[in-house]
């Protein structure tokens, strides 16, 4: 208790700067990894926040969040097509597309838990995917995709990489922020109570089933919101942006950051990222490898790294306290 | 349109025998095996490699087939599924979609990547009746579905493997109490779910081309199988496999890509009205 009370201890200060050493380390692997992979790794963050936010939070494993990405990506692309160029109204956009996808399915999907839960959202992943792929083909390009065009804005011009980013890396602070926000919020400490008993939760009168549907668009947005930034970075929308076999990608990176914990998930997105970056071209049998890594997380390594390095703190400051 | 409702009939006898191992491991131990659909996989390659060694004797292909699947189901329950158990719903899928991750890479790096076309191993039609034929294959597979069913009802009745595991789908620790190993049985029930996942997996083969990933696509539809089933309802899977066998056989007659996305159209409406409690 006695942290609580005085203003600036060492843990307060962790927990402000927590914004500031997350630009900081993003800023230092940019001239390791370079501007391209670093743009992609600040990206796959943003999509792991909106993952965890579900997972690590609420408990929900979806096993079909690559819709929420693809949703975003695609809605961005054909927005730029169709209305306007304008990269900012773009965003806004698959903004609102995710949040309406949360909306409409939400209502089915949030009723079921674990395994349901996780295969309900792959199933309605696999109609995205026919949907992009096969049904609407003629405006999304099917197999071949789409390129996406933005026009210049007179203080931001998306055609310099530099540019792009420093606004994904302020989008992911601003993701960052928002969530730590909306976890630290009476919700979001309903949310993991939910997590650990929904019936407790239910019983002391709490309507769970809109907290719950409401967390779900929260998730859905954040990751149409990724997708949006992908597009944004690549300028190309392809059907692998909502491919369903992709979605254990995220669930392996918030596994190897730790869930529930906002910190976790951006070492998991990055851990992920530089394995699959460079292992995959050193490790000739790579979905084995996942495979295996998959495994001995689950079994041996549950709390994840940001765990990890938690509970190394935490028995080193009670053998110091000894 | 007969012929139609002929070819759904067939596919619901393929699907209710894939399901019907998923629906007794998500019925008894709730999670979601995706290991399931490796083991579909698996059986039809093995029933590839087993053809040259039996002079292309589909037959005996076929059992030397699921018979190899016993060991492979074996290790796979032993070391993945068994530690398994009271573990988080979560880990359970993930640690069984790293078996399919390791599984499929050992397919792709024995088998290789590309599909492999199988020839229908009867090859003769029969009519049925009024100028309706259809390839004498095909009625097998949806006799052989029947046949299973009832060989399944009868163990599940009158075998005390069978009474023990439709006991424990009600009430696990109820069982448990009296003293008896259920992981014991479960483990049984697994091995013959895998079984019948890999005969599915074999009796596919001929119909559609054989490559690594086909399992989880199937994976899929047999998931909403279940689910539209009820889940450890053995019955109930029977009725929902041949009703969903038919509804991919019509859409597919009408638009044959939205084949596969019917069946998850139909899954989500039995949803909205009938809640699945896990």
């Amino acid at each position: 208790m006695e942290t609580v009370k005085t203003g600036l201890t060492k843990r307060n200060i962790w927990k402000l700067l927590d914004i500031p050493i997350i630009a900081a380390g993003f800023l230092v692997i940019l001239p390791l990894l370079g501007i391209n992979r670093t743009t992609d790794f600040i990206i796959f963050c943003v999509f792991v926040l909106g993952f965890n936010i579900l997972y690590g939070f609420m408990g929900r494993l979806s096993f079909g969040h690559m819709l929420y990405l693809g949703t975003g990506a695609y809605t961005i692309t054909l927005f730029s097509e169709h209305v306007s160029q304008n990269p900012l109204l773009a965003i806004l956009a698959s903004l609102v597309a995710g949040a309406l996808i949360g909306v409409i399915l939400g209502p089915i999907i949030v009723r079921t838990t674990g395994a349901c839960f996780a295969l309900i959202n792959l199933a309605f992943c696999q109609v995205g995917y026919f949907l992009v792929l096969v049904a609407f083909s003629r405006y999304t390009g099917g197999e071949d995709g789409m390129s996406a065009y933005f026009s210049k804005l007179s203080f931001l011009n998306f055609g310099n990489r530099y540019v792009v980013f420093g606004f994904v890396l302020f989008c992911l602070l601003l993701t960052y922020y928002l969530l730590k926000k909306f976890t630290s919020s009476p919700f979001g400490v309903l949310i993991k109570s939910i997590k650990e008993n929904e019936t407790r939760v239910k019983f002391l009168g709490y309507n769970t089933f809109t907290y719950k549907w409401v967390t779900f668009i929260i998730s859905t947005t954040v990751s149409a919101f990724a997708g949006a930034l992908s597009i944004l970075n690549y300028g190309y929308a392809t059907p692998s942006f909502i491919d369903p076999s992709r979605a254990v990608e995220v669930i392996f990176a918030a596994l190897i950051g730790g869930s529930g914990s906002l910190y976790g998930s951006i070492i998991g997105g990055v851990v992920y990222m530089a394995i699959s970056n460079y292992l995959a071209s050193y490790v000739p049998r790579w979905e084995m490898f996942l495979g295996f890594a998959l495994l001995v997380v689950v079994f041996r390594f549950r709390t994840g790294v940001w765990g990890f390095i938690v509970g190394l703190l935490g028995r080193k400051r009670k053998a110091l306290a000894r | 349109m007969i012929q139609t409702i002929a070819y759904g009939l067939t596919i619901g006898g393929i699907l209710y025998i894939i399901s019907i191992g998923l629906s007794l491991t998500f019925g008894t131990m709730r999670i979601v095996n995706f290991a399931h659909g490796f083991v579909y996989t698996i059986g039809a390659y093995l029933l590839i490699s087993a053809l040259p060694i039996v002079r292309d004797n589909f037959f005996l292909g076929a059992v030397l087939a699921v018979a190899a699947v016993i060991p492979i189901s074996y290790v796979i329950e032993r070391f993945v599924i068994r530690k398994l158990y009271g573990v988080s719903i979560d880990y359970a899928i993930i640690a069984t979609y790293a078996v399919v991750l390791i599984g499929v890479d050992l397919t792709k790096w024995i088998w290789g990547a590309s599909p492999i076309p199988l020839s229908d191993p009867i090859g003769r039609d029969i009519t049925l009746f009024s100028g309706v034929s259809l390839p004498m294959y095909r009625v097998l597979i949806i006799v052989l579905a029947v046949v299973i069913f009832g060989a399944l009802t009868v163990f599940f009745k009158k075998t005390i493997v069978g009474k023990i595991v439709t006991a424990s789908l009600e009430d696990k620790d109820a069982v448990k109490s009296l003293g008896i190993n259920v992981d014991k049985y479960f483990s049984i029930v697994f091995v013959i779910g895998s079984c019948l996942a890999a005969l599915g997996g074999v009796l596919y083969a001929p119909i559609t081309s054989v490559h690594p990933y086909m399992g989880m696509m199937v994976l899929l539809i047999s998931f909403a199988v279940v689910i539209v089933g009820g889940l450890g309802n053995i019955k109930g899977t029977f009725i929902s496999a041949f009703v969903l066998g038919l509804v991919m056989a019509i859409t597919g007659r009408y638009y044959g890509p939205a084949a596969e996305t019917m069946v998850f159209v139909v899954m989500g409406i039995v949803l909205i009205f009938k809640p699945v409690e896990v």
